[in-house]
């Protein structure tokens, strides 16, 4: 058994908060979970503007900070910059979530099978608005028992 | 559209494949899989946690440096308390500095939490939420006499800090609405430009009386008792706390001389001490 159950959330950063929420709520169907120091009085004290959204069962705090990095060429659309959030589906969905990134606009590289002796099927690659990177696969482990991923203990206020 | 899918795994940029291995083994706690299991032309490792999650470990040439402004971009490991306990002694047994939290004072009751960085500078948190962190928690400051039942205006939202609630005078009474937040023990505030209370750690918002709103799933507020005595003055019980599915004007207590609470419908809960939790949370964790 490994010494860590899961992760639970990341903090991400924006240069278009707007656009990010769109990305993610209407292109990849995450919810807005909570909006954090959006009033005045948080500004002045200089906390981080973020919006916490969720992801199937993921947590992003998708932050307007200055603290993005150099970010890639767009036509780069597999790649890290450091980390990249991964995402699996059912096996019988894969093909309609390529349908749904043609539909919404996104470039996507892929599908790459993975080598059959690992636990990853297809994956496609993509990144959002800003040029944070994002990958969407199956999985040939799909019906595996793992523990359960327990509901993540805060709304992404860091 | 939803992916109605689920998070699989974090894919992490490293630039010494052997010792990013052997930092997320020996230090982190995770399980090596093994070498080159996915498609990529690149040196990787495959990890797991005890879920379905997976961490992927790459070889790449440059990893890209962070702003000197960095700090925001994390990610954070979800542990048992058990667990917790076994990586911070992990962390002091390979010489990294435990117990360090750049946001202790951010953390709601039960909350534990310890920042470390990868050898290539990633910032995770390693965190763990404890039983206590939905538990009643008592102030300590017994019963509280706040004042005559005249001082507080229909509409007033008074809070008393040291007893952690708030005193709510509506049109049916008063309510002594606990100022502990449901999700995780967190200490609310009262925004009165925006009409509710509000969680900072976790970002909660109940409305005036105590009830959540939002996708978090909180149960309403939890109240202290109430009683107006034969003076008229409002006094609150800080040692009891009693647990809503909604509110309901019969839960005021009105603004008479003798009125008291009226627990018919509610669920009185156990509580602890504040300050022996947070003492013990501060030497387990």
């Amino acid at each position: 058994m490994a010494g860590v159950e899961s992760i639970s959330h990341s903090g991400i950063c924006v240069h278009d908060l707007k656009a990010a929420e769109d990305f993610y709520c209407k292109i990849l169907g995450a919810t807005v979970h909570s909006r954090v120091n959006f009033k005045t009085q948080d500004a002045l004290r200089g906390r981080s503007v973020h919006t916490s959204l969720m992801l199937d069962d993921y947590l992003f705090a998708v932050m307007l900070t200055e603290d993005w990095m150099d970010v890639p060429p767009p036509e780069t659309l597999r790649g890290e910059n450091r980390v990249r959030h991964a995402f699996c589906v059912p096996k019988g969905r894969f093909g309609g979530i390529l349908d749904q990134l043609r539909a919404g606009g996104v470039p996507f590289e892929g599908p790459v099978s993975h080598p059959q002796h690992g636990p990853f099927g297809e994956s496609v690659y993509f990144r959002d608005p800003t040029g944070n990177f994002l990958e969407v696969l199956w999985r040939r482990d799909e019906d595996a028992i793992y523990n359960e991923v327990q509901p993540l203990g805060h709304g992404g206020g860091g | 559209m939803a992916l109605n899918g689920a998070f699989s795994h974090l894919v992490v940029e490293c630039s010494d494949l052997e010792r990013s291995e052997a930092f997320y083994r020996d230090v982190i706690g995770l399980d090596v899989l093994g070498r080159n299991l996915v498609a990529d032309n690149r040196p990787n490792s495959l990890l797991a946690m005890n879920t379905r999650q997976r961490l992927l470990l790459v070889e790449v040439d440059d990893v890209p440096s962070y702003p000197a402004s960095g700090g925001s971009i994390h990610h954070a490991w979800l542990l048992t308390i058990e667990q917790f306990k076994q990586a911070r002694d992990r962390l002091e047994a390979t010489g990294y500095e435990s117990g360090i939290d750049p946001r202790q004072s951010f953390r709601a009751v039960g909350e534990y939490n310890m920042d470390i960085h990868d050898p290539d500078g990633n910032r995770f948190q390693i965190q763990a939420f404890g039983e206590e962190g939905t538990e009643a928690l008592r102030s300590g400051t017994g019963t509280v006499v706040m004042g005559h039942i005249d001082d507080f205006p229909v509409g007033s939202v008074t809070p008393y800090r040291k007893g952690r609630f708030f005193l709510v005078r509506e049109d049916a009474g008063f309510l002594a609405i606990s100022s502990w937040c449901t999700h995780k023990n967190g200490i609310t505030i009262w925004q009165k430009e925006s009409w509710h209370f509000y969680c900072p750690f976790h970002g909660a918002k109940f409305d005036r009386t105590g009830c959540y709103h939002g996708r978090m799933g909180c149960a309403p507020m939890r109240l202290n008792p109430v009683q107006v005595d034969g003076a008229g003055r409002v006094v609150v019980d800080t040692d009891r706390f009693f647990a809503r599915e909604a509110y309901g004007p019969e839960q005021a207590v009105p603004a008479r001389p003798g009125a008291q609470f009226d627990p018919a419908g509610l669920t009185e809960l156990p509580a602890r001490d504040e300050k022996e939790t947070r003492e013990s949370a501060r030497m387990e964790g």
